[in-house]
């Protein structure tokens, strides 16, 4: 958000002296605050009062990136309390916790288990982003050795867990090409954690207690290193939920640097589904990272599809790939129906197939995402391209018949369909919910 | 848009009689008939024919109170008045209307307004007069908002009125004005309120519901938050409730004009 007129008042002199070109300083101000006037043409202004306003007009949420390459997690940067606002920029990373009392083919074992946490949801690729090594061991050697091996086999970057300084200085110079985050400097440690993060070029996780405490804390790490991730400290659901929905706020609309930082969140719960739905609470209220247990798939893929669906920029429409789908135990003799790829729209004509009982083919066609009568009145649901679609997708090779089935909206591209296809073209229901009923009295011998 | 019903103030000649005799039925009938028209406040004024408005003025606070739990707008320049009639409101949220930008009405008025949680309302206006140029009004604003810090007021506390003026005699005033609402809007965070005495747009000119909510629109475009004006021109609200929708402030349906009433 830009700066105030009162904001940037309280900064200038106050004298009046019309130098910068306006009648007073109270009109400088006003045209700062407009766009119409820069900081420079005032000559009396002070340095101080200069870096406060260049702080004032920095990002509310600093970005801060973890790990190399294709590994890398950018966070941050976020500008709204509610996506419907604009939208959330980066998704959550998911970490998941490997102790440093494992070792040989134990560890081995759970590093292959880990890097196997790579799923596919309508047709993106989803999956954690870091593995937390937490020295539970509370040897600087054994976290050293377990870092190492991690680090040699884990497809994710690193989360290194240890609030002993002397653990984080053995392990951290070998890995830290990789850009490891580090956690935690604490009240007690962070002169030296915050040292030893700068000086090998890493992020570090600032741990508090409480918003009051982490905001004291942050302050007096972030005088000399701003690459931080903070952590209130709490593990309990109700309380990190507060924390973080407070410091988010203060964040963006008070432009409160302390909490100007992506935020990291542990879950508690010991069952995995119960932490898998803490989870989602973080997920869905500001974390940029999430510390888990769980490390099975079927207990992580609700939260990578919760995930993905809050991080999804609500401006834009959903949309399902453009392809076809076989919805029940389809056979040569099922029918084809087409319909957009606007997730809205498949879904509806998904679920009506389903529940039509007779298994059937849905080509989504390629609307960029458009319902069926955006898509037609943008000339992108017409007989041309829908002919090509179909043609291309190869739909027609797998069933023993010519025939496809359009929504009944469309119907007056019906003739033209048919004329340039040579395909048998059945005008449906206009409504999906009419399916059922048009399957039943259309195909009541593919009836189960 | 928050309105503040006009209609129960002695310049009108129903309720001028009313004050003077002490009878409570045209207030009371007004304040039912505005809260219908969908007001979010009612303004409440003795007019100029009052003996004691230090009496007047709490008597008219006690009648309205009794059929109506509408917070008030209390409507004098008699800060002795204004203090008897916010102890008889009794209860936070009232508003103080008005003061000029004199720092002797700003010492007086701003500590009773922390003491008994009102806002108040501020008109751009000095010792020298109405200042004609947007700048001038921004900068009476900033005194008021500079102020209310001291005071331990919020900026948000102030509904600022930037001053129209009646187009038929001081027609370069309004545009100024408009952009008075636009700059004080980004005078803080959070900004100070914005308020407007519509109906004196229009003053003696034969237009006016057409000049009042087509200076409404105008001026919510550029954040004008709310207005003492007649919630009962039925054409004015609807207006209010359509720039309300065009501005993305509620959320449409098609019975909008209804439901915006009943908040």
């Amino acid at each position: 958000m830009a700066l105030t007129g009162l904001d940037i008042f309280k900064q200038l002199p106050k004298t009046n002296c019309k130098d910068c070109g306006s009648p007073t300083c109270l009109a400088f101000a006003m045209a700062l605050a407009n766009g119409k006037a820069s900081l420079d043409q005032c000559p009396h202004v002070s340095e101080a009062a200069k870096e406060n306003l260049g702080a004032a007009s920095a990002p509310p949420v600093r970005t801060v990136k973890v790990g190399v390459g294709e590994q890398e997690i950018v966070m941050g940067d976020e500008t709204v309390l509610f996506r419907h606002d604009k939208t959330f920029y980066h998704e959550t990373a998911v970490a998941v916790q490997v102790s440093d009392t494992l070792s040989g083919a134990e560890l081995d074992a759970k590093i292959e288990k880990i890097n196997g946490l790579v799923l596919e949801r309508v047709g993106q690729k989803v999956a954690i982003n870091l593995v937390a090594i937490t020295n539970c061991s509370g040897n600087a050697a054994t976290f050293k050795a377990a870092v190492e091996a991690v680090a040699a086999k884990a497809q994710f970057a690193l989360l290194l867990v240890s609030e002993d300084v002397a653990a984080l200085e053995a392990a951290l110079p070998a890995v830290a090409a990789k850009k490891p985050l580090i956690y935690a400097a604490t009240a007690e440690n962070w002169e030296k954690v915050v040292a030893l993060a700068k000086a090998n070029n890493v992020p570090v996780v600032v741990k508090g207690n409480g918003l009051d405490d982490t905001a004291a804390l942050v302050e007096k790490v972030a005088a000399q290193y701003k690459e931080l991730v903070i952590d209130f400290g709490s593990r309990q659901q109700a309380k990190t939920l507060a924390e973080h929905v407070n410091a988010r706020r203060l964040a963006i609309k008070k432009k409160f640097r302390p909490f100007g930082y992506p935020m990291l969140a542990w879950t508690s719960a010991t069952d995995p589904k119960e932490e898998i739905l803490e989870a989602t609470t973080y997920v869905a209220k500001y974390a940029s990272i999430v510390v888990v247990k769980a490390d099975e798939k079927h207990h992580l893929l609700p939260l990578f599809a919760w995930r993905m669906n809050i991080y999804t920029d609500p401006q834009k429409p959903m949309a399902v790939k453009a392809t076809i789908y076989e919805i029940g135990e389809v056979t040569p003799d099922s029918p084809v129906y087409i319909c957009t790829n606007f997730a809205l729209t498949y879904f509806a004509v998904e679920g009506e197939v389903s529940a039509s009982k007779i298994p059937g083919y849905i080509v989504a066609v390629d609307t960029d995402g458009a319902s069926v009568l955006t898509a037609w009145a943008a000339g992108k649901f017409v007989a041309e391209p829908i002919y090509e679609f179909v043609k291309d997708c190869g739909v027609l090779d797998k069933v023993n018949h010519n025939s496809i089935v359009i929504p009944g909206h469309v119907a007056i591209i019906s003739g033209k369909l048919k004329e340039k296809s040579g395909y048998d073209v059945i005008v449906g229901p206009q409504e999906a919910a009419g399916i059922p009923a048009f399957a039943k009295a259309r195909y009541p011998q593919l009836m189960k | 848009m928050i309105m503040i019903g006009e209609r129960i103030n002695g310049m009108f000649k129903d309720i001028g009689k009313a004050v003077r005799e002490h009878d409570p039925k045209p207030l009371q009938e007004w304040a039912v008939k505005q809260k219908e028209g969908g007001a979010h406040y009612l303004d409440v004024n003795t007019g100029p024919n009052s003996e004691d408005q230090t009496v007047d003025l709490p008597w008219m606070i006690k009648v309205v109170r009794e059929v109506s739990d509408l917070p008030l707008a209390i409507d004098t320049t008699d800060y002795n008045a204004m203090e008897a009639a916010l102890i008889e409101y009794g209860k936070p949220g009232a508003v103080i209307n008005s003061i000029g930008c004199e720092q002797e009405k700003i010492d007086r008025v701003f500590p009773m307004a922390a003491k008994y949680q009102a806002d108040v309302v501020c008109l751009c206006i000095s010792k020298s007069g109405i200042p004609k140029s947007a700048d001038e009004r921004v900068a009476l604003a900033m005194e008021f908002v500079a102020n209310a810090e001291a005071y331990g007021l919020q900026p948000d506390n102030l509904f600022i009125d930037p001053i129209i003026l009646p187009v038929n005699v001081a027609q370069e005033h309004a545009s100024e004005a408009l952009e008075t609402i636009r700059q004080i809007k980004l005078l803080s965070n959070p900004a100070p309120l914005t308020t407007i005495g519509l109906s004196n747009v229009s003053q003696k000119t034969p237009h006016r519901p057409l000049l009042n909510r087509t200076f409404a629109v105008m001026a919510m475009a550029v954040g004008l938050d709310s207005a003492i004006l007649d919630v009962n021109d039925d054409l004015l609200v609807d207006a209010i409730a359509s720039a309300r929708i065009i501005l993305n402030k509620d959320i449409y349906c098609d019975s909008y004009p209804k439901v915006f009433r009943q908040r």
